[in-house]
C-alpha cells in the first residue's frame, strides 16, 4: 500500500479521508486521532493508513473498546485545547457515546456562556453490508435534531475529503458519517485544501421530472435508478445533501420548484427520518407538492443477504418509487 | 501547611456554608444541591491546586467553585440565573464553570464529567508544565461504567488526573451498601494499578494533606490517582429530595461539622482567638451579603439568549 | 504460450485496483513464487506471484494507474522469444497466484 496518500487524480475513498486528516495533523500540532485500531493497523477501513508512522503514538492513539470514554476524552481534550478526531468503526456504537456527545459536547458552548468550545470530529461508518442487526444502522436522523451538533455525510471521494477538511476546521462538534459501501469506491480528487462548507448540498445529476434528495451511499443508488428511469424517458434530478445539520433547504427547494415532485431517499428509517424533515420544510416554503419518502423497511437489518437486500432501498425500488410519485402524485 | 493556610481553609469553608445558607432562604433559590457538611472535601482538595490546574465537579458545585476562588458574587449570580454569572446565567449550579480561573466546572450528569476530565488531563499532559486535572464526584457515580472506562484509559495513558470521590454515604436515598458492592470505594482503583487512598472527609487538614500528596504524585508523572473522602451531607440530596435519614443520624453527622472541628482545633492551638474567629465570621458574612447584593442587582438574561452560542 | 496477467474476478468486494509497483520490467523472468506486481485496493495490498516460470513481456497498466478486476494488467509468456500478439483479449488467463496482505 502506498505509504504516502499522494494527491493523485484518482484515489480510493479511504485515501481522501486520510489525506484530509494528514493535512490537519501536519498543520495543527494540537490535533490528534483516537479510536480502535487507528494506529499501526491503519484504521478499520485503512482510512488512517500511514498516519501512525508519520505522527507517532501520542497523536494517533489506539483506544480500548470503550466508546463512551473515547468520545468523552475527545470532548474533554478538545475543550481544553486539542483538536480531536474520534473514530468509531460502526455508527451503531455511537449509541454508547451519546452522553458525552449530546449531553456535553453539543451543550458545552451554550451552557458555559461561550467559555468552552469543543472542536471535535466524531467519525462514524454507517450502513448495511452483511454484518447484521447491530452493525448496519444508519442513525443520522437521530443526531440531526441536536442543537449544537453538525452532521455531514459525503457520498464521493471529493466530498469525503472536502467535508473532513471542513469538519476538522470547525469550532464545535461535528459528526462525520461515511458508509461501508463507499470504501470500495474511487474517484477524482482534484484540489488540495478545498473544503465543502456546512449547509451546502450539491446537484449530483440535473433533471426536470422529479427531485430525489438523498445522501451518502444512497446517492449511488439514486444515480443507478436514474439510469433505469432515463430508459423510459423519466429525467430525475438528484440532490446530494452532504450536510444534514444544517440542511440546505434552499438547494432542495430550487430543485423541487422546477420539478414539482420530491422523493426523499435514505438508508435509515423514514419514521422521524431525514425525509420527514425535508418533506415538511419544503412544503412549508413552497406549499403542497407531490412528495413521498423511501427508506429502510421498519425492521432490523439482518446479515442474511436475502433479508438485507429485502430491507433496503435499491435502484429498482427507487425507480419504482419515482414512477409511483409521478403517476399517483 | 501554615496557620495562615488553616485560617484560609476555615474562611473558605465558612464562605461556602454561609453562601448556601443565604441561597437556600431565597424565594428564587431554584433547584440546588448543597455542599453543606462536605465543605472540607472541596476546600481541602482546592488547596492543593495550582493556578494552571483544572478542577471539574459534579452537580454539587457550589463549594468546589468557591473553594477554587471564583468570585462569590458571580457564583451567586449564576446560581440565581443572572446574566453576570460566569455562564451568563445559562448553566446554573449544574454547569457552573470558569475555565480561565482553573474551574473547568460542573456537569450535572452523574459520572458524566469523568471522561471529560480525563480528556482535559490529556490536553494538559501535552503542555508538559505539570498541570493536572482533578475531578470531584460522589459515591453515586461509582457504579457507572464511565468511572471504570475512565480509570482504565487514565491508567493506560498515565494521564495527569486525580479522581476525588466525595463519598457522603448516600446517593439520594440509597445508602452506599445498597448501591455498591465494594465498601471502600478507593478499592475501585486497585484493578487499574491506580494509586489510591481513603481519608476522613470531615477534616480539612486530612483532606488537604492527602490531596497535596496525591497531586504531587500525579504532577510528577506518577499517573492517575484516586482519593476517597468520607463525608456527610447535612441537607437532603437536593432541594427537591426529601430527607430520608432519621434525626439521630443527622445529629450525629452534625457532630462532625468540619467548620466546628477546624475552628476548635485552631482555638485550642492558639492560632485563633474567640475574637478573631468572630471577626472572621463577620468578614465572611459581609462577603456573602455583598455577593447577594451583586447578584440581585444583576439583570436576568434577555430571552434571545435562549438560542445564543448554540454552536 | 502467451497469457494475460490479471487479478481474476469476481472477488468479493473488489472491483478495481491501482498498480502499486511492478517488480520487474519487460524481459524479466520470474520463477515460481516470485513477486511480479503489487496492487493497491481499497482495503489491502494484493501481491501477485508467478506460479510457474514466467517472463514479463508487456506492461499494460503502469504504476499509479487503475484497472478493473478481471481486466489485463500485462502480457506474460512462458519464454522470452514468443512474438507479441496484436490484441491481449484473445490470450488465455495467466495462472499467477495472488494474496491479500
Amino acid at each position: 500500500m502506498s505509504a504516502e496518500p499522494v494527491l493523485t487524480r484518482r484515489v480510493f475513498f479511504r485515501e481522501a479521508i486520510c489525506l484530509a486528516v494528514r493535512e490537519t495533523l501536519d498543520a495543527e500540532p494540537n490535533a490528534i486521532v483516537m479510536g480502535q485500531d487507528v494506529g499501526a493497523f491503519g484504521g478499520s477501513y485503512k482510512e488512517f493508513y500511514g498516519l501512525f508512522e508519520r505522527f507517532g503514538p501520542a497523536r494517533v492513539r489506539d483506544t480500548p473498546v470503550a466508546e463512551a470514554a473515547m468520545v468523552g476524552l475527545g470532548v474533554g481534550a478538545a475543550a481544553a485545547g486539542l483538536r480531536t478526531l474520534v473514530s468509531i468503526t460502526y455508527m451503531d456504537f455511537v449509541l454508547l457515546a451519546l452522553d458525552p456527545l449530546v449531553n456535553y459536547a453539543a451543550k458545552a458552548r451554550f451552557k458555559t456562556g461561550g467559555q468552552i468550545r469543543v472542536p471535535m470530529v466524531v467519525k462514524l461508518t454507517a450502513g448495511a453490508k452483511g454484518q447484521g442487526v447491530a452493525h448496519s444502522q444508519s442513525l443520522e436522523s437521530w443526531l440531526m435534531s441536536v442543537p449544537g451538533l453538525r452532521v455531514v455525510a459525503p457520498s464521493n471521494v471529493a466530498d469525503a475529503y472536502g467535508l473532513m477538511r471542513s469538519a476538522l476546521q470547525a469550532d464545535g462538534p461535528v459528526v462525520y458519517v461515511d458508509h461501508k459501501r463507499l470504501f470500495p469506491t474511487s474517484g477524482p480528487l482534484n484540489a488540495s485544501g478545498h473544503e465543502v462548507p456546512f449547509g451546502l448540498a450539491a446537484v449530483s445529476r440535473p433533471g426536470r421530472h422529479a427531485t430525489i434528495v438523498t445522501h451518502s451511499y444512497m446517492v449511488c443508488v439514486a444515480l443507478a435508478a436514474c439510469d433505469q428511469l432515463a430508459v423510459s424517458g423519466i429525467d430525475c434530478e438528484v440532490i446530494d445533501l452532504r450536510s444534514l445539520a444544517p440542511l440546505d433547504l434552499a438547494t432542495v427547494c430550487t430543485s423541487v420548484s422546477k420539478t414539482g415532485a420530491l422523493l426523499t431517499l435514505e438508508e435509515g428509517q423514514v419514521v422521524c427520518g431525514i425525509g420527514a424533515e425535508i418533506a415538511y420544510q419544503v412544503q412549508a416554503r413552497l406549499g403542497p407538492v407531490r412528495v413521498s419518502r423511501l427508506g429502510a423497511v421498519p425492521a432490523p437489518v439482518s446479515s442474511n443477504p436475502v433479508l438485507e437486500a429485502a430491507s433496503l432501498p435499491d435502484a429498482a425500488r427507487v425507480a419504482d418509487a419515482v414512477r409511483r410519485l409521478l403517476t399517483e402524485g | 501547611m501554615t496557620a495562615s493556610d488553616d485560617i484560609d481553609a476555615l474562611a473558605a469553608m465558612i464562605l461556602a456554608r454561609e453562601l448556601e445558607s443565604a441561597l437556600s432562604t431565597r424565594a428564587d433559590c431554584g433547584f440546588q444541591l448543597l455542599s453543606s457538611g462536605q465543605e472540607a472535601v472541596a476546600v481541602g482538595v482546592a488547596a492543593a491546586l495550582l493556578a494552571q490546574d483544572q478542577l471539574l465537579c459534579s452537580g454539587r458545585s457550589i463549594a468546589p467553585a468557591l473553594a477554587r476562588g471564583l468570585d462569590p458574587g458571580r457564583v451567586m449570580a449564576e446560581l440565581i440565573g443572572r446574566a453576570s454569572g460566569p455562564c451568563l446565567g445559562r448553566g446554573g449550579r449544574g454547569h457552573l464553570s470558569q475555565p480561565s480561573a482553573g474551574f473547568f466546572g460542573a456537569h450535572a450528569v452523574v459520572a458524566g464529567n469523568l471522561s471529560i476530565a480525563a480528556g482535559v488531563a490529556l490536553a494538559l499532559q501535552a503542555r508538559r508544565d505539570r498541570s493536572i486535572a482533578v475531578c470531584l464526584f460522589g459515591d453515586g457515580a461509582c457504579g457507572a461504567g464511565a468511572l471504570h472506562e475512565t480509570m482504565n484509559i487514565a491508567a493506560l495513558w498515565q494521564l495527569p488526573l486525580l479522581l476525588v470521590c466525595d463519598n457522603n454515604l448516600y446517593s439520594v436515598s440509597t445508602p452506599r451498601a445498597a448501591a455498591l458492592a465494594p465498601q471502600r470505594l478507593s478499592d475501585l482503583a486497585a484493578p487499574f494499578g491506580i494509586e489510591a487512598c481513603t481519608v476522613d472527609g470531615m477534616d480539612v487538614r486530612v483532606v488537604r494533606e492527602a490531596a497535596v500528596a496525591l497531586t504531587d504524585y500525579v504532577r510528577n508523572g506518577g499517573g492517575p490517582a484516586f482519593l476517597e473522602c468520607i463525608s456527610r451531607r447535612f441537607a437532603s440530596h437536593s432541594t427537591s429530595a426529601r430527607e430520608t435519614r432519621g434525626q439521630q443520624e443527622l445529629a450525629a453527622d452534625r457532630e462532625l461539622d468540619p467548620i466546628t472541628r477546624l475552628e476548635n482545633a485552631l482555638l485550642s492551638e492558639g492560632a485563633l482567638s474567640a475574637q478573631t474567629a468572630q471577626a472572621l465570621r463577620e468578614q465572611v458574612r459581609a462577603r456573602v451579603m455583598a455577593a447577594c447584593a451583586f447578584a440581585e442587582a444583576s439583570p436576568l438574561p434577555v430571552p434571545d439568549q435562549a438560542f445564543a452560542d448554540v454552536g | 504460450m502467451l497469457y494475460r496477467l490479471l487479478l481474476p474476478g469476481p472477488i468479493v468486494d473488489l472491483s478495481e485496483v491501482r498498480v502499486l509497483e511492478w517488480h520487474g520490467a519487460p524481459g524479466t523472468q520470474f520463477n515460481p513464487g516470485d513477486l511480479v506486481v503489487e496492487l493497491d485496493t481499497h482495503k489491502a495490498v494484493v501481491e501477485m506471484r508467478a506460479s510457474s516460470k514466467t517472463v514479463l513481456r508487456k506492461i499494460l497498466i503502469e504504476a499509479g494507474e487503475w484497472q478493473r478486476v478481471g481486466e489485463p494488467l500485462a502480457i506474460v509468456s512462458d519464454s522470452a522469444d514468443e512474438p507479441l500478439p496484436e490484441r491481449a483479449e484473445d490470450l488465455p488467463q495467466s495462472s499467477a497466484t495472488y494474496e491479500m496482505v
